[in-house]
């Protein structure tokens, strides 16, 4: 189940990336994407599993690219989400991996893919949300509490790094 | 990088370009990476708090015997949504079937039990803890946490029964034995004749004797048997025992100490081991099944070992033995070995040298080639002339070919003929 959300979701990733820069009119970068998509298939299946990191921040660059290049921001979206699905259900297959095949791995499998599913739903629904919605003030009250959200989470980024 | 770390570095990338471009577009394009950090620190393990538990079938077993391990966790903290579990084996174990290491979620209260077999060469292993990774299910918060659960193996080396083995040290122990203690008084052998004594048993009158004289009576007196102190010295320096390509004579010198052991504590002496390797582990003398124990412990842990000091066997640590005690050594033997147990026997001790014979072990795996046979000559009349030496001295060697079972050489070497046989003078 697994793999083939995997293999699903990169190609979501990548496909969408490929469709939004051939509607820019830049054609000729889409069978990267492709070429994309294959090797990193190919690295998941020969275990190559580092590589999936960088097939995240490749694509999350094409992506803000495209965005900048302003292309169609929908099929930008699309391709940082399946991309991050992507790269989540390699980590997934990989730690699978590490079960005895008496572990009860079905189980596992189902709750990863719920809340895989809620974190795809909520964030591109959130960022449709953002992309089609415009506010055009924005009250103290809420610029103030963005200030102190940011805050909180540069917080938590530099306590991971410190750990790190 | 964890992938936190990674994931955040993307989200604020994003963000910083949406701010300085004054796009929202980037900023629309890190809300997927945002929501799911979020929901993975939701997620994240509140308080870890596992406790284990392990079971082995056997405490003592014997070289690549299988032992069933089975291990239990059970989360006392709260719900734990991933744990990838392993259980951390001591170096020389194997896993012979099962599975050591488990992908679980435990909820609050809830254990999970699994079990393995293992086996392993002759050694003392200790069970540690487990090894646990916890993370929320998209792995965004991840920590490490060590469980004890504590255990111990001891694989002992195998003991061949040897019955019977003849040693006469010049001094014994008070207490009855099995050893001829060069003293009239109870015990089975013919020692001598002397005068009747009132008290003495009417059988034990030597008629024939007594007929000569027409006033005297004479009974026989037999030889006491005791007990006796010996020490046992396994060699287990490396330039003895450790051979090319891997070889080692080492497992069959354990082998001989833990089955000397065995029955020189059988027949009821005080037997202590001095293991002489890169250091001293001296097991200090006992009787009986404890320190048999003891004794397999000791030979369990044994490896072989090099060191300046110990190179030789010149320091050997007499004190250690009482004074005219039996001393057996346990040693494949080298050329300079000589000298120190020309010494021990000069101390008064009485020395037995029990030498799985190295020659016969190397051209055992060796290619039989013209060269490799002529050396071997060499080398074989080099030792017989050093075992000579060692026999004119005084010290009973015993040159063990290791293709031999070691019963079966002991026996034939060592043994001593039962009481039954000896009463008829055989």
């Amino acid at each position: 189940m697994t793999i083939v959300a995997m293999i699903l979701s990169i190609l979501l990733g990548t496909i969408s990336l490929a469709i939004g820069y051939v509607q820019g009119g830049v054609a000729g970068y889409s069978l990267w994407f492709l070429l994309l998509a294959a090797v990193w298939l190919i690295a998941h299946f020969r275990k190559w599993y580092w590589l999936s990191s960088i097939a995240l921040l490749i694509i999350i660059l094409a992506a803000a690219f495209g965005v900048w290049q302003e292309y169609s921001t929908v099929w930008m979206l699309l391709g940082a989400l399946g991309g991050l699905l992507g790269w989540d259900l390699s980590d997934f297959a990989r730690r699978l991996s590490y079960a005895a095949p008496m572990d009860d791995t079905r189980n596992l499998e189902r709750l990863h893919m719920e809340r895989v599913g809620i974190v795809a739903v909520l964030g591109l629904g959130l960022a449709l949300l953002s992309v089609f919605v415009h506010v055009q003030r924005l009250a103290f009250e809420v610029a103030v509490g963005l200030v102190l959200l940011a805050a909180l989470g540069l917080t938590r980024l530099v306590i991971g790094l410190r750990k790190y | 990088m964890s992938r936190s770390i990674f994931l955040s570095l993307l989200t604020y990338g994003l963000l910083l370009t949406g701010i300085a471009t004054v796009k929202g577009e980037f900023i629309a394009l890190a809300l997927p990476l945002v929501t799911y950090l979020i929901v993975g620190y939701l997620q994240a393990p509140e308080k870890i708090d596992l406790e284990a538990t392990r079971h082995l079938s056997l405490e003592r077993t014997s070289p690549h015997s299988n032992v069933d391990v089975t291990v239990t966790v059970t989360n006392r903290g709260s719900s734990l949504e991933e744990i990838l579990l392993l259980d951390i084996l001591p170096v020389g174990l194997t896993v012979r079937s099962g599975f050591s290491r488990h992908q679980l979620r435990l909820a609050t209260g809830q254990s999970y039990t699994f079990g393995y077999t293992v086996s392993g060469p002759r050694g003392g292993y200790v069970f540690e803890s487990l090894e646990l990774k916890v993370n929320d299910h998209l792995a965004v918060s991840s920590s490490r946490v060590r469980v004890e659960a504590k255990g111990r193996l001891f694989v002992l080396p195998p003991v061949t029964r040897v019955r019977n083995i003849a040693i006469r040290p010049r001094r014994t122990r008070v207490y009855a034995g099995t050893i001829s203690a060069r003293a009239g008084g109870a015990g089975t052998d013919f020692f001598g004749v002397r005068e009747y004594q009132p008290g003495d048993p009417p059988s034990a009158i030597n008629w024939r004797a007594s007929a000569r004289y027409v006033d005297k009576l004479f009974a026989n007196e037999f030889q006491q048997e005791r007990v006796a102190d010996v020490g046992i010295v396994l060699d287990g320096r490396l330039r003895t025992n450790e051979f090319a390509r891997g070889h080692s004579l080492f497992e069959y010198s354990v082998q001989a100490a833990a089955s000397l052991s065995d029955a020189l504590l059988n027949q009821s002496n005080r037997v202590g081991l001095l293991i002489y390797a890169s250091y001293l582990a001296w097991t200090f003398p006992g009787y009986g099944k404890i320190q048999r124990e003891r004794i397999l412990h000791a030979l369990a842990n044994a490896k072989t070992g090099e060191s300046q000091v110990f190179s030789d066997l010149e320091h050997l640590p007499t004190r250690l033995f009482p004074p005219e005690s039996q001393i057996v050594l346990v040693s494949p033997l080298s050329e300079d070995d000589l000298m120190p147990l020309i010494q021990l026997r000069a101390q008064g001790y009485e020395v037995i040298v029990v030498s799985p014979n190295p020659v016969k072990f190397e051209l055992s795996y060796l290619p039989a080639n013209e060269t490799i046979q002529l050396a071997g000559r060499v080398i074989h009349m080099e030792r017989v002339l050093l075992l000579q030496k060692m026999g004119r001295a005084g010290i009973h060697v015993l040159d063990w070919d290791v293709a031999e079972p070691f019963d079966l050489f002991v026996k034939r070497r060592l043994g001593r003929s039962p009481v039954w046989l000896r009463a008829i003078g055989r």
